[in-house]
Parts: C-alpha cells; sequence; structure tokens
C-alpha cells in the first residue's frame, strides 16, 4: 500500500502531464489561423503500476511529448494537385494577352481579311477606279499589320514566358536550400519527437510552395525527405540541395541544367516552370507554325494570281506582298510589296477597264491553299486552337481548385484546429487540473493532520 | 469524422466561384456577347471567322450590284434610244427610197439621217463616270471616232472582251456587251448601214436607199438582242440583291447565335447569380461567428 507522498507524487505528474496539454491547446487556439499550421495534441500514457507491499498501485500519468497530427498522403496529393493546377494557371494566363490577337478586334486576321476580300469584291464592279485601288492596297497593307502583329503577339508571348523561367528556377533553389536546411534541423529532433512539429510545418509549406513551382516528387529516408523533379533529377536529399541553373541555347533559348549541367529543359512538367515551358516550347510554337504556314501560302497564292494578269499601266502583274522565303518568320516578315493602286493585276487582257484578273485575285482567299484549307478556314483553325487551350488550361485549373479544396477539407479535419474542439478540451484540461491540485491540497491537509496526531 | 472549425477556405471557394459567375453573368449582358474571347466558345469563335468573312462579302456584293446595276440600265437606256433611233432611220429610209422626193428632199433627208448617225454614234460613246460603256474593256477611250479612211467613217477604239462582275460566291454576271458586237457587228454593222444610207440619200439611188434601209431594219434585231442583254442582267442583279438581303439576314442570325446573348437568358443568369452570391453571404455572416465559445458563460473569477 502505498503512502501519501506516492499520491502526492502522482498528483504533481497530473499537474504536469495536464499543464502540458493545457500548452498544447492554448497553441492550437493561438495558431488556429496559421497558414500550414498543424494541431499538437499531448500524448500521454499510464505509467507503469507499482508492487508496493502486496499491493498493485497504480503509477500516475506520464507526459510522451507533445505531437503533430499530420497526414503525409493526403499532403503528397495536394502537393501534386497542386504542381498541376499550377501548371494549369500558368498556361492559362499565358493565353489570356494571346487570345486578345484571336478575337474580333477589327484589327485581327479575320477582320482585315474580311476588308481585303471585299475590297477586292468591289475593285470587280470598279476595276479602273483608282480610289477603290487604293483601298485594296491599304486593306493589303493592314492585312500585312495585323499578321505582323498577331505574330508579334505569340513571339512576345514566348519571350515572356522565356524570362519567367530564369526567375522561376531562382525561387526553386532559394527553396530548395531552405527545406534542406530544416531537413538538417529535422534530421536529430524527428527521433525525440520534440519540437518537431513547427519545423515541419515549415518544411511543408516550401515543399507545398516548391510543388507550385515544379513537378517534385517527395520519398521519406533516414536523412529526412528526399525530393527530386517528376524525371528524378534531385532537389533535396536531406540537408544537401541541389541547384537548378540556366543557360541559353543555341536556339536563343533558356535551358534548364541539372547541377551536373545536364539539359533537362525537356522533361520539367508540372508546376509554374512546366507550364512556362510548354507555352513556350510547344503551344506557341504550334500556333506560330501555323500563323507562318497560313501567310505564306497565302501570300504566294496571291502572288501567283497577281502575275496571272496586267495591272492599270498594262504590265504584267508583279508580287503584292513580300514575304521571307521558308516559312519561319512569314507572318512576322510579310508585307506589302507594291506601292501604287495602279500596280494590282486587275486586268486580263492588258486594257485598264478590263476586270479578268479580279476573280483570280478573289479566288486566291477563298480557294484551298496547299495546306488544304482555304485562308479564312485556316485562319479559324487557328482561332479554335488558341480558344481550346485557354479553355482546357482554365477548365483543367478549376476542376483541379475543386479537388484542391476537397483535399485540404481532408486535411483540416485531420490537421486542421477546431476552436470549439479546443474549447472542450480546455475545459476538460481545467478540471482535469484543478482535480489535480485538489490532489495536492487533500494530501497536505492529510500530511499536516498526520503530523499534527504525531505532536 | 473529425471536422476542422475552419470553414474559411469553403466559403472562400463559394465566394469566388458565385463571384466569377456573376462577372461573366454581367459581362455578357453588358456588351451583349457571349463569346467575348476564343476561349469563352472556341468553336463558335472559329465559326465567326466565315461569319465576318461572309458577312463583309455580302455587303460588298450589295454595293456591286447598286454601282453596276446603274451601268446596265444606263446602257439599256441608251441602246433603246438607239432603237427608237434607228426606227426613225429606217422610216426616213423608206421615205427617201419612194422615187418621188426632190434633190433637195433627199439632201434634207440626208440631213436627218446623219444627224442620227451622230446620235447612234453618241450613245455608242455613252461614258458613267468617265468609264465607256461599249468600249469592251477599253473603258478609258472614246469607242468610236470619226475616221475618214474607214468604210464606215468611223473607227472602234474598244476590244471584243467583256466583264463579269462578282455578285455572289461564285457568281459573276457578265455585265457589257463590246460595242463591236452591237454598232459594228460584221454581219449587222449599224454605224456602217447609218453611213451607207446616208451616201445613198446624197446620190439619190434609190436602189441603194432601199437596201440600206433594209439593213438598218435588221440592224435593229442586233441592238433589240443586246438591249434584251442589258435588261436581262439587271433582272438577274436585282433577283441577287434579293437573295443577298436573305444571305444578310441568315448571317446576322447565325452571328447572333455563336456569339450573341440571349437577353432574357442572360437577365435570368444575372438575378440567380446574384443571389446566389447574396445567400452565400448571408449564410457566412451566419456561420462564421459561431464557436462553443458564444454559449459558454465567461469563467467567474
Amino acid at each position: 500500500m502505498g503512502g501519501l507522498t506516492t499520491s502526492l507524487l502522482t498528483g504533481m505528474q497530473a499537474l504536469n502531464a495536464t499543464q502540458a496539454a493545457l500548452a498544447a491547446t492554448s497553441n492550437n487556439i493561438a495558431n488556429s489561423n496559421t497558414a500550414g499550421y498543424t494541431r499538437e495534441v499531448a500524448q500521454m500514457s499510464e505509467k507503469q503500476e507499482q508492487l508496493i507491499g502486496g499491493t498493485v498501485v497504480g503509477g500516475g500519468v506520464s507526459l510522451n511529448g507533445i505531437q503533430s497530427v499530420r497526414d503525409e498522403l493526403i499532403n503528397l496529393q495536394i502537393q501534386q494537385q497542386a504542381s498541376q493546377r499550377s501548371e494549369a494557371d500558368t498556361e492559362s494566363s499565358s493565353l489570356q494577352p494571346v487570345q486578345n490577337f484571336f478575337s474580333s478586334t477589327g484589327n485581327d486576321i479575320a477582320s482585315t481579311l474580311s476588308a481585303f476580300s471585299s475590297s477586292l469584291l468591289q475593285l470587280s464592279a470598279s476595276p479602273s477606279n483608282a480610289a477603290v485601288q487604293e483601298s485594296v492596297l491599304t486593306s493589303g497593307q493592314n492585312l500585312a499589320q495585323s499578321f505582323n502583329s498577331t505574330a508579334n503577339g505569340l513571339t512576345s508571348a514566348q519571350t515572356t514566358a522565356d524570362q519567367q523561367v530564369t526567375t522561376t528556377v531562382a525561387q526553386i533553389n532559394s527553396l530548395t536550400q531552405q527545406i534542406a536546411q530544416l531537413n538538417a534541423q529535422l534530421s536529430p529532433s524527428v527521433m525525440t519527437q520534440q519540437n518537431g512539429g513547427t519545423i515541419e510545418d515549415q518544411r511543408d509549406q516550401l515543399v507545398q510552395q516548391l510543388s507550385t513551382l515544379v513537378g517534385i516528387s517527395v520519398t521519406q529516408s533516414s536523412d529526412g525527405e528526399v525530393i527530386t523533379t517528376g524525371n528524378g533529377t534531385p532537389l533535396v536529399m536531406g540537408g544537401q540541395s541541389y541547384n537548378l541553373q540556366t543557360t541559353t541555347g543555341s536556339d536563343g533559348l533558356q535551358h534548364v541544367l541539372d547541377s551536373n549541367g545536364n539539359d533537362i529543359t525537356s522533361n520539367i512538367q508540372g508546376g509554374q516552370l512546366g507550364g512556362t515551358l510548354q507555352i513556350r516550347d510547344h503551344v506557341i510554337p504550334g500556333f506560330l507554325n501555323s500563323l507562318n504556314t497560313l501567310a505564306s501560302q497565302f501570300a504566294t497564292a496571291f502572288n501567283s494570281a497577281q502575275a496571272a494578269g496586267y495591272d492599270s499601266n498594262g504590265n504584267a502583274g508583279q508580287a503584292f506582298f513580300t514575304v521571307p522565303s521558308g516559312t519561319t518568320g512569314a507572318a512576322a516578315g510579310i508585307s506589302v510589296a507594291i506601292t501604287s493602286g495602279s500596280q494590282i493585276a486587275v486586268s486580263s487582257d492588258g486594257s485598264a477597264g478590263s476586270n479578268g484578273n479580279v476573280a483570280n485575285l478573289s479566288n486566291s482567299l477563298t480557294n484551298a491553299l496547299p495546306s488544304g484549307q482555304s485562308a479564312a478556314n485556316a485562319y479559324a483553325s487557328l482561332v479554335y486552337q488558341v480558344g481550346n487551350a485557354a479553355s482546357n488550361a482554365s477548365d483543367k485549373s478549376t476542376a483541379l481548385s475543386q479537388s484542391i479544396l476537397q483535399l485540404t477539407n481532408q486535411q483540416n479535419s485531420v490537421s486542421g484546429v477546431n476552436i470549439d474542439e479546443e474549447t472542450t478540451n480546455l475545459i476538460r484540461f481545467q478540471t482535469a487540473y484543478e482535480a489535480a491540485a485538489r490532489i495536492i491540497s487533500t494530501i497536505q491537509a492529510l500530511n499536516t493532520a498526520t503530523i499534527n496526531m504525531v505532536s | 469524422m473529425r471536422v476542422s472549425s475552419n470553414m474559411v477556405p469553403n466559403i472562400l471557394a463559394d465566394l469566388q466561384q458565385s463571384q466569377s459567375t456573376l462577372n461573366t453573368v454581367l459581362q455578357e449582358v453588358a456588351t451583349g456577347k457571349r463569346v467575348n474571347l476564343p476561349s469563352d466558345d472556341p468553336a463558335a469563335s472559329s465559326q465567326m471567322v466565315q461569319n465576318t468573312l461572309e458577312t463583309a462579302n455580302v455587303d460588298q456584293y450589295t454595293k456591286n450590284i447598286n454601282s453596276v446595276l446603274a451601268n446596265v440600265q444606263q446602257a439599256g437606256s441608251a441602246l433603246s434610244s438607239v432603237v427608237t433611233s434607228l426606227t426613225q432611220a429606217v422610216s426616213l429610209g423608206t421615205q427617201g427610197a419612194n422615187g418621188t422626193n426632190s434633190a433637195s428632199n433627199l439632201a434634207a433627208i440626208a440631213q436627218q439621217v446623219q444627224s442620227i448617225l451622230s446620235a447612234v454614234v453618241a450613245a455608242a460613246n455613252t461614258s458613267v463616270g468617265g468609264t465607256y460603256l461599249f468600249g469592251g474593256t477599253n473603258t478609258t477611250t472614246a469607242p468610236y471616232t470619226a475616221d475618214s479612211s474607214s468604210s464606215t467613217g468611223y473607227t472602234y477604239n474598244g476590244n471584243s472582251n467583256s466583264n463579269s462582275v462578282a455578285i455572289g460566291d461564285n457568281l459573276n454576271v457578265q455585265v457589257n456587251l463590246p460595242g463591236s458586237q452591237i454598232f459594228s457587228d460584221s454581219t449587222n454593222n449599224v454605224i456602217g448601214t447609218l453611213n451607207s444610207l446616208v451616201s445613198a440619200l446624197q446620190s439619190g439611188n434609190s436602189a441603194q436607199i432601199s437596201a440600206a434601209t433594209s439593213s438598218i431594219s435588221a440592224a435593229i434585231d442586233t441592238v433589240s438582242q443586246a438591249q434584251g442583254f442589258y435588261s436581262n442582267a439587271a433582272s438577274q442583279l436585282n433577283a441577287q440583291e434579293t437573295s443577298l438581303q436573305q444571305d444578310t439576314v441568315t448571317l446576322t442570325t447565325q452571328q447572333n447565335s455563336l456569339v450573341g446573348v440571349d437577353e432574357a437568358q442572360a437577365a435570368t443568369q444575372l438575378s440567380q447569380a446574384e443571389t446566389a452570391n447574396s445567400a452565400i453571404l448571408a449564410a457566412a455572416a451566419k456561420v462564421l461567428p459561431n464557436t462553443l465559445l458564444n454559449y459558454l458563460s465567461t469563467p467567474s473569477a
């Protein structure tokens, strides 16, 4: 049978354990709105019972530590989806300015092509009218300028994406360095499970941020977390971080190199960097290629229609458009070659009043180009591609946001702070503390009574 | 299941969603357009390219018809005055051939036929806005000029070509006949026969007068045929104009259905979005401040 001192010790332990629980609760309440905070619980267990004088007596309570409640699997899922959403967001926001060049503003190719077409039709009715000829010349110039500005819009979106690569890589490096530092701090304390919560929270937050910049894969090792890009390029191994580098490639664009100098540009997926590279290297070059093909084939077709006729001065029709040879840069470089409306090859017989060649000129707008589509249809396909790419990216982002929200809810249900729960705990621990204090005062009273008895 | 009391992320997401719907509908109502960027409806945006082109073309076809129609009508009325003149020349020729005319009478008739010839040549040289209608595709020089070396007294300066004007997709209408087919045709040369009638009248040869007169009668047919060509072209132009008006309506309807907004539907959607938005706000205001603390009395000292 235990003495009063045993009970006094048990009361002390209860006070300690309850204080720790109160500390955890107050920390939870304090951080209830802190981003990335994981709620903590005081881990308590029964102490080994003791055999005193043939009687088994409870050993009191033992405080094992304060532990953060986290679910690594959900964290991992959130990271993956955040990575994909960030990629979609980047694509969507990069395509937004591009789309403006393809929407009906009056200066877009659809509008200027239509104006060019109708000015040519007017020429059919008034082939020798100088004002009408000038209007064909002007609308031809406007069309060429639309091609130029659309191509420039695409190129500038590509340049913006290219500049983002360098900034994003710098951000990735800064994050991986911080994560490596935290990993180093974490590895000894993980063992004791003391105080690891805060650092782990910080690291989770940084890994979360990293996953929005680039698609990563996270594994646990004895040294702490190992983080690699999706294709296995190491970024962080325990306390060591590996910086990515950028260098200007032979194509004039920024290439991403791993820490050993290998070009990993084409392997990067996910996150802001993945989205930026996707836009820069695949999406925009695809659009530019279609636009250049269209500009080149259209100009060639129109020029050969010009060559079939005679201008108002009776000379054989000369090229209306100048395009760079080859398709690369055709849309950016297309311009009107002739300087006067009288050089438009309206006539089929050399007399100024003939409109015999105007139909050929008009037909070059409606006839199928070598690509198999007419100029307007080829452009319409391009508009569809641009619109579809932008709407897919934003739809994807919306869908992922929904699923991230669900995962976050799930994460919160494990790791988030519930004020009602904490309040209840507060009352619970308050009561427990009061009771434990009562043990002390009761034992003290009993001790006093015993001492008085003896004296 | 354990629930986190942190409802802020959910409420924020819902608010953003409803705000974005509200913005979209508001923009639709304000602009009257459902599609403002290609991503709003890629397929419709793509179809709009063709629609824009066709709308511009149909507009221009209509303008072409109006401008060509003026020329065609002008040519038609010039030819009808030529027919009148020629009919007059036939009766003068018949009068001159009856053998009862004195030399001075014949000279006077010759004078009248000469002035008819001038009128016919003037009609053949009709121009609209500096464009000669009967010179084939040579529209800048007068088709007929006096030429004493020519057997007919006049030279044709035009060519034998004609213009066809675009008035519809793959629809071109021929809008002129060269003067060589109307006035100086190889079989029925109007100007030549008038000229020989003048000579015959001046020389007083009845047989020649009769021959020239009957040639003119035959030439009236040629001119009438040409007149028929122009009135045919005019009616074709008018018919096409009506059909183009229909096309305009079709294209506008298509445009509305592709990118336009249904006002009634948009207004309904707007009020729905407003209601949803205020409902979420009201719910958030009611739910967010609630915790167990509201129901616990403050611990007394």
